[in-house]
């Protein structure tokens, strides 16, 4: 699900900014190569490439700055978001900018001063700050660029600073010429200015639609959770009445209360498969909105290889009475992993109560575990009914069942794999299935370790 | 034979249940709630406690449970615990059935019940008395 939580927005739109950072570092690091090598301009090196190891090593500070800021940003999530980490972090894309300008200003004035086209690349540090600050602090960056264009220029025609003449590229020495000086400077500011305007108009429009797309967003939990509430409370109120229902229906059918003529039989019978059915389905809902609504499930370390076990185990009966052959393979890397163990041992169960029950007499339904890494990949393959091709992206929605299962089996109640995929979804885990009509299925479950 | 008191506040469940126990000849007592249950556990002595979890409160059962455990006259009686709670709690009975402080019963089964179901736990406690 997308994060729009503001403050880690900022964060990955920062993580953007050293991305660029490094583009510029090795922009910069190849135009000095090439205006010493090949255009043989005279110019002070080894200021530049001082200049060129000050925007690498500060970007390895950036990264270790915000890989900090960033864990605490996920850990206080949303609460702190908005006030004091926002707040740390707005000011080092800040502070950023700023060192970024100082860093041109100086690759500039080393390259020529005034006589430097590159000087217009500032524009680019004003559409940076006009997407991740605040219009307010994109106009004072600007003006901080225009005052830093101002000093710089100024020393070097009063002689405080020495000029490097960019000889080669121009013609006359620029600068000392006032009027050149002034045009440039005219140019450069409203360039920054109208820059700024034009890019905070647009990044505070994506800004305000943002937050109410996080709005909506949020109030949509909010509703959805509503929802899994009242589910939960009316599925357990009928899950109590059938309940009585059962208890005093089945003494009748067993016969404990007298003997019943076939007819009284059949009826009583037909109305305990009813509650049956119904008491299944109402479990079913009730466990799916549980898993929902739970904030947290209980973590702890198990044997995966014990739980697939127990999974089969469990099903091996109903596969035996149909001569169904089961196999199971596990690679022996495969030790303990994290995770709900009960939830995850019934999901399995399920996955291969439903392969048994949808695959033929002589059928063989394979098992296998690899170890992929940081996680484990589970592989259910059957020799079934297969799944219709157009329907394969939908029988993981609630209450969804395939057309072709329903004719096998005419009740269920089309949660179990929309329970597995909740299950597996707590787990950060990935569920999906491969098949084909009349060719099987396969179910894979990625889990982390 | 045995005497078994059954507290549960659902009178349809009890009479499924009482039904079904008397057919195996049990004396069977009722309780609506907790609080008339601990009285009759004590004036009637009875050999099982068939108890239902959700009842007054959320958690009554657990009460009841615990103070008929922590009474010497009557802290053999065998419990079993019969309730739907795991649904409204999400609590998992199995990880924690060996700690006998927390749910002090004998035995634990979820509702409804089947009969024969009933009836087998019924005298498996009764005779591991």
């Amino acid at each position: 699900m997308e994060d729009l939580n503001p403050c880690t927005g900022l964060v990955e739109r920062l993580f953007w900014l050293i991305r660029l950072r490094w583009i510029a570092a090795a922009g910069v690091l190849l135009t000095i190569f090439l205006i010493g090598q090949v255009f043989k301009f005279q110019l002070p090196f080894f200021p530049l490439y001082i200049v060129v190891i000050f925007l690498v090593v500060s970007n390895i500070l950036y990264i270790r700055l915000l890989d900090r800021f960033a864990s605490v940003c996920k850990i206080f999530e949303p609460a702190m978001a908005d006030s004091e980490s926002f707040g740390i972090i707005n000011g080092i894309a800040n502070a950023q900018i700023t060192l970024d300008m100082l860093a041109l200003a100086a690759l500039i004035h080393f390259s020529g001063g005034i006589e430097n086209p590159f000087i217009f690349y500032s524009i680019f540090h004003m559409i940076i700050a006009s997407i991740l600050l605040s219009r307010r602090e994109s106009f004072l960056q600007a003006t901080f660029a225009s005052a830093l264009f101002i000093v710089v220029v100024a020393l070097e025609y009063l002689g405080a600073l020495p000029h490097y003449c960019l000889k080669g590229f121009i013609l006359v020495d620029l600068h000392r010429n006032l009027t050149y000086i002034g045009g440039i400077f005219f140019v450069f500011v409203t360039t920054l200015y109208i820059a700024v305007y034009m890019a905070t108009s647009i990044s505070i429009r994506l800004r305000q639609r943002e937050r109410s797309l996080r709005q909506t967003n949020e109030l949509l939990k909010e509703r959805d959770r509503a929802k899994s509430e009242y589910v939960l409370r009316v599925s357990h109120d009928i899950k109590e009445d059938l309940a009585a229902i059962q208890s005093c229906l089945e003494p009748v059918e067993v016969g404990i209360t007298g003997a019943l003529n076939p007819k009284q039989l059949d009826l009583i019978q037909r109305a305990v498969q009813r509650t049956t059915k119904l008491l299944f389905f109402v479990k079913a809902l009730l466990e799916i909105t549980r898993i929902k609504l739970s904030k947290e499930i209980k973590i702890d370390y198990f044997s995966f290889k014990e739980i697939v076990s127990e999974a089969i185990e469990q099903v091996s009966q109903k596969a035996a009475a149909k001569n169904i052959s089961l196999v199971f393979s596990v690679e022996p890397s495969i030790d303990r992993i994290r995770g709900a163990r009960e939830y995850l041992r019934e999901m399995i169960a399920n996955l291969l109560a439903n392969s048994v029950k949808y695959t033929p007499r002589e059928g063989r339904i394979s098992v296998s575990v690899a170890d992929k890494g940081n996680s484990i990949l589970l592989q259910i393959k059957d020799t079934g009914i297969g799944i219709p091709k157009d329907e394969l992206p939908k029988v993981f929605d609630e209450f969804y069942r395939a057309s072709n299962a329903k004719e096998i089996e005419r009740d269920g109640t089309g949660l179990g794999l929309s329970i597995a995929k909740q299950v597996i979804e707590r787990h950060k885990g990935k569920i999906w299935v491969e098949s084909e009509q009349g060719n099987g299925s396969t179910f894979y479950i990625m889990l982390p370790k | 034979m045995a005497k078994i008191l059954i507290i549960d506040d659902d009178p349809d469940i009890v009479e499924g249940m009482k039904v079904v126990l008397e057919s195996k000849q049990h004396q069977i007592s009722v309780a609506p709630n907790g609080k008339e249950g601990l009285k009759k556990v004590k004036e009637e002595r009875p050999d099982l406690i068939i108890l239902d979890v959700m009842m007054t409160t959320i958690n009554e059962g657990f009460e009841v449970a615990r103070d008929i455990k922590k009474h010497q006259k009557t802290k053999d009686i065998p419990i079993l615990m019969v309730t739907a709670i795991r649904d409204r709690t999400g609590l998992d009975f199995k990880g924690e059935a060996g700690d006998k402080d927390w749910l002090p019963v004998d035995d634990y089964c979820d509702k409804p019940l089947k009969p024969r179901e009933l009836i087998r736990k019924v005298e498996q406690l009764l005779s591991k008395k």
